[in-house]
C-alpha cells in the first residue's frame, strides 16, 4: 500500500535558524567591539617603570642629586619662615655638595642670605662674591652684595659691586639706586647726581630718587635745583616727612622763615620717625 | 617701686629725647645740610629656589632687573 506522501518537511525551524544567525552575529560584533571599546576607554599609558642599576657609580649620584633637591626645598622653606640657621646649615651641606650651575650660584646666594640675617656680613659678601664669579649675571647677588658692603661699611667694595651690577643691568633701577646712594655716601656728588638722574628718566614717580638728588644738590650747594626736586618728591608723595624736613632746611637757609615753619609743621604732622617730628617741632618753634 | 622705677626711666628717655631734640635743632640751626641723610639701602632680595634661576617665576631676579621703583622694591622714604 502506498503510503500518504508525507507532508512536506519545514525547513526545521526556519525562524530559529535565522535567530541563530543573528546571535552569531550579534556575538561577533560584540566579540570585535569590546576591545575597541576597550581601547578607547583606557587614554593613558602605563606609568614608566623606575630606572634600575646597580652600578655604584649611578646610584651615588642619583642620591647626590636627591640630597641636592631635597636641601633646596628645606633650606628655601626654612629662609621663608625667617629660620635662618636651619637654612644655613642646608645651605652649607649644598655648598659643599656644589651642584652645577645655575644650582651652585643659587646654594651661594642662599646661604648669603642667611649669613646676612644671622649678622654674618663678611661670610655673606664672600659667598656672593662666589655666586658672581660662578654667574657674573646673576643680578639678585649683585644687588645684595652692594647692599652687604654698604652695612659692612666698606664704601670702595660698595661701589666697585654697584659698578659691576649697573655695567650688565644699565636698566635696572635697583642697580642705579644702589650706585647713586653709594656715590652720595662717598661724596662723589658728580656720580650720585648722574645715576640719581638715570633713575627719575627710567621711573619718574620715583620721589626718593628726587629727594636724593636734590640732597647731591644741596651738598653741591645749589640750593635751587635742590627745591625744585624736592617740590617734586612732595608732588609725588606729599606725606613725604624727610622730603618735607629737607624743604624746611632749604627755605630756612633761603630766609624763608614763615615758608620754612610752614614745612617743619607739616613734617612734624607727617613724619613718622619720632626724632624727626621732635626735631621738625623744635625748629618750628625756634622760626 | 617696679612702676616707680618703669615711671623714672620713661622720664629720663623722654628728657633725653627732648635734649637730643635740641641739640639736633641747634646744629641743624648752625649747618642744615649736614644734618640730612640720604635714603637708605633697598630691601634683601629673598631666597631663590632650586629652579627658580632657569625658569619664569623667579621674584628676585625680577626685582633686581626691574624697570620701576615700585616692581624693584625700592625705598619709600
Amino acid at each position: 500500500m502506498r503510503q500518504p506522501p508525507a507532508p512536506p518537511r519545514r525547513r526545521a525551524c526556519q525562524t530559529t535558524d535565522v535567530t541563530h544567525r543573528l546571535a552569531i552575529a550579534a556575538a561577533c560584533a560584540l566579540a570585535f567591539a569590546a576591545p575597541i571599546a576597550g581601547a578607547s576607554a583606557q587614554t593613558y599609558s602605563r606609568p614608566t617603570a623606575a630606572p634600575r642599576t646597580t652600578d655604584a657609580s649611578a646610584l651615588s649620584a642619583q642620591a647626590r642629586q636627591r640630597e641636592i633637591h631635597e636641601r633646596f626645598e628645606r633650606g628655601v622653606g626654612a629662609e621663608e619662615r625667617s629660620d635662618w640657621a636651619a637654612a644655613a646649615t642646608e645651605f652649607r651641606r649644598l655648598v659643599v655638595l656644589d651642584p652645577p650651575e645655575p644650582k651652585g650660584s643659587t646654594a651661594r646666594y642662599d646661604l648669603a642670605l642667611a649669613e646676612i640675617h644671622l649678622n654674618h656680613f663678611d661670610a655673606a659678601a664672600a659667598l656672593l662674591e662666589e655666586a658672581l664669579h660662578r654667574d657674573p649675571r646673576f643680578a639678585a647677588a649683585a644687588a645684595n652684595l652692594v647692599a652687604v658692603h654698604l652695612r659692612r661699611g666698606d664704601l670702595t667694595a660698595a661701589r666697585a659691586a654697584a659698578d659691576r651690577f649697573v655695567a650688565f643691568a644699565p636698566d635696572s633701577v635697583l642697580a642705579l639706586y644702589s650706585r647713586g646712594i653709594t656715590a652720595l655716601r662717598a661724596g662723589d656728588l658728580a656720580a650720585a647726581r648722574s645715576d640719581f638722574r638715570k633713575l627719575i628718566d627710567t621711573d619718574p614717580s620715583y620721589a626718593v630718587a628726587h629727594y636724593d638728588l636734590a640732597l647731591v644738590e644741596l651738598r653741591a650747594g645749589r640750593d635751587d635745583a635742590a627745591r625744585v626736586e624736592l617740590e617734586h618728591a612732595l608732588t609725588l608723595s606729599p606725606a613725604y616727612a624727610r622730603a618735607r624736613f629737607a624743604l624746611g632746611t632749604v627755605l630756612m637757609r633761603g630766609g624763608r622763615r614763615a615758608d620754612a615753619r610752614v614745612a617743619f609743621d607739616r613734617c612734624a604732622h607727617d613724619a613718622v620717625d619720632p626724632a624727626l617730628r621732635a626735631l621738625a617741632i623744635d625748629l618750628r618753634d625756634r622760626l | 617701686m617696679r612702676i616707680f622705677g618703669r615711671s623714672a626711666v620713661a622720664v629720663v628717655l623722654a628728657l633725653g629725647a627732648c635734649i637730643g631734640a635740641a641739640a639736633g635743632a641747634d646744629l641743624l640751626l648752625d649747618d642744615p645740610v649736614a644734618a640730612l641723610v640720604g635714603s637708605g639701602p633697598a630691601a634683601w632680595l629673598g631666597p631663590v629656589t632650586e629652579t627658580g634661576r632657569t625658569g619664569w617665576n623667579c621674584a628676585p631676579e625680577h626685582a633686581a632687573t626691574a624697570r620701576t621703583a615700585s616692581a624693584a622694591g625700592l625705598p619709600n622714604d
